[in-house]
């Protein structure tokens, strides 16, 4: 075993008995380990998202890559060079303590890496206010994290299918201008609020909808509506979506949501299907 | 404990901009009544990033980094009046002089990982257009 691997195996066990051995130097006021640095080579994996570890990492030399996984893929949040530092945000969130995204050497590089408890006095006398406001940009980052991947995990979809339409695919996302109605999913009211949906596909639709009007509902990432809608040749269609996006389109007053389909009943499958055939 | 520091109450009507993008100011709000969008320009209109609600601290990105304090996105109050509550900026920055350099300097790199988020998440949605 050389040197930089068994530093790595000494640090992976650090990282999973690092809250017993937290609370332990805190009690005994031991002092905390020194800086270690760690070299790694191009394409190793530094840390795993879910995984359990705090400790925080600056890069000295080299380039990281900060990545999540949406099912099997990987998508790139961001890249980090020299002197920029990764691993803060399991520190700062200390309600979780697991990782929020992983890291990988884009480069060989040479990381120092700091012990938790370098720092844990510090944050424990930083003043409340701070403290506050620093978890709400934490928790915001992380928000975005997530929707990052979604919409990139969308949009690698859309993708595939394009390819599958060249290779003889049958249906593709269709502009168009139909009236429809919507209500979100969950609400104890029956109202439904009108909306125009400017495209659609197979897999989600782009509905714009008044901003004065639209204002009964919330309209975050994540948020689902029944959706129903009159194809021309008056098939009636019935559909929920989860809002991915929203923006304002040039006119104002107007909000555009990119929904997807989370479900569809088998009928409006098929007209739908008929539908979107060139 | 944000209240506290509450110095001054605006009442800003409904789409009226209380942080404007690009503009050099680090005031901290907290909101106090009302909905607030959360938005940012891109070539062909803008990208609502959050939707913010009561309690929730609004325009601390410019204050934490200090160095620019130039807003990276606006603050525009939706879905009918928005209270805020103008935070004691003296005093925050008082007890952010407190923190110690290295945390500093993570709050710092969290905030530029906030700043490139929102503008990943832009250039998804343009591209997606």
């Amino acid at each position: 075993m050389d040197e930089i691997t068994y530093n790595k195996n000494i640090l992976i066990f650090f990282s999973y008995t690092l809250g017993a051995t937290h609370m332990a130097m805190k009690k005994s006021n031991r002092k905390p380990p020194p800086i270690v640095n760690l070299k790694y080579r191009k394409g190793e994996l530094i840390i795993k998202e879910n995984d359990y570890g705090i400790s925080i990492y600056k890069i000295i030399t080299g380039k990281v890559q900060i990545f999540t996984h949406s099912g099997d893929k990987e998508i790139a949040l961001a890249l980090l060079c020299p002197g920029e530092i990764f691993g803060e945000m399991a520190f700062l969130s200390k309600d979780t303590e697991v990782r929020s995204a992983s890291a990988k050497a884009e480069q060989d590089s040479e990381l120092e890496v700091w012990h938790p408890d370098l720092l844990s006095q510090e944050y424990d006398n930083m003043p409340p206010i701070i403290k506050h406001i620093t978890d709400e940009a934490l928790n915001r980052l992380i928000r975005m994290n997530r929707l990052i991947a979604q919409m990139t995990s969308r949009k690698e979809e859309e993708k595939t299918s394009g390819k599958q339409q060249n290779s003889g695919r049958r249906h593709y996302r269709k502009e168009v201008d139909l009236p429809c109605t919507y209500r979100p999913v969950g609400s104890s009211s029956r109202r439904r609020l009108n909306g125009i949906v400017k495209n659609i596909s197979l897999s989600g639709a782009n509905v714009e909808i008044r901003e004065k009007t639209a204002a009964k509902f919330s309209y975050d990432p994540g948020d689902e509506f029944h959706i129903d809608l009159t194809l021309p040749g008056d098939k009636n269609v019935h559909f929920t979506a989860k809002v991915m996006s929203s923006r304002n389109p040039r006119v104002s007053g107007m909000l555009s949501l990119g929904m997807v389909f989370t479900d569809m009943r088998e009928g409006t499958q098929k007209d739908l299907g008929f539908f979107l055939m060139p | 404990m944000v209240y506290s520091y509450v110095v001054k109450e605006e009442t800003f009507p409904d789409a009226a901009v209380i942080i404007q993008e690009g503009i050099k100011n680090d005031c901290v709000y907290v909101i106090l009544e009302g909905n607030v969008k959360i938005k940012k320009r891109i070539s062909r209109g803008q990208v609502t990033l959050a939707n913010l609600k009561k309690g929730t601290v609004l325009g601390e990105m410019a204050f934490l980094d200090t160095a620019e304090g130039i807003r990276s996105v606006s603050a525009v109050a939706a879905d009918g009046p928005v209270r805020v509550g103008l935070l004691d900026n003296q005093r925050l920055i008082h007890d952010y002089e407190a923190v110690p350099p290295r945390i500093k300097y993570l709050i710092k790199s969290l905030v530029k990982r906030l700043q490139a988020a929102n503008e990943k998440l832009c250039d998804i949605v343009a591209d997606t257009k």
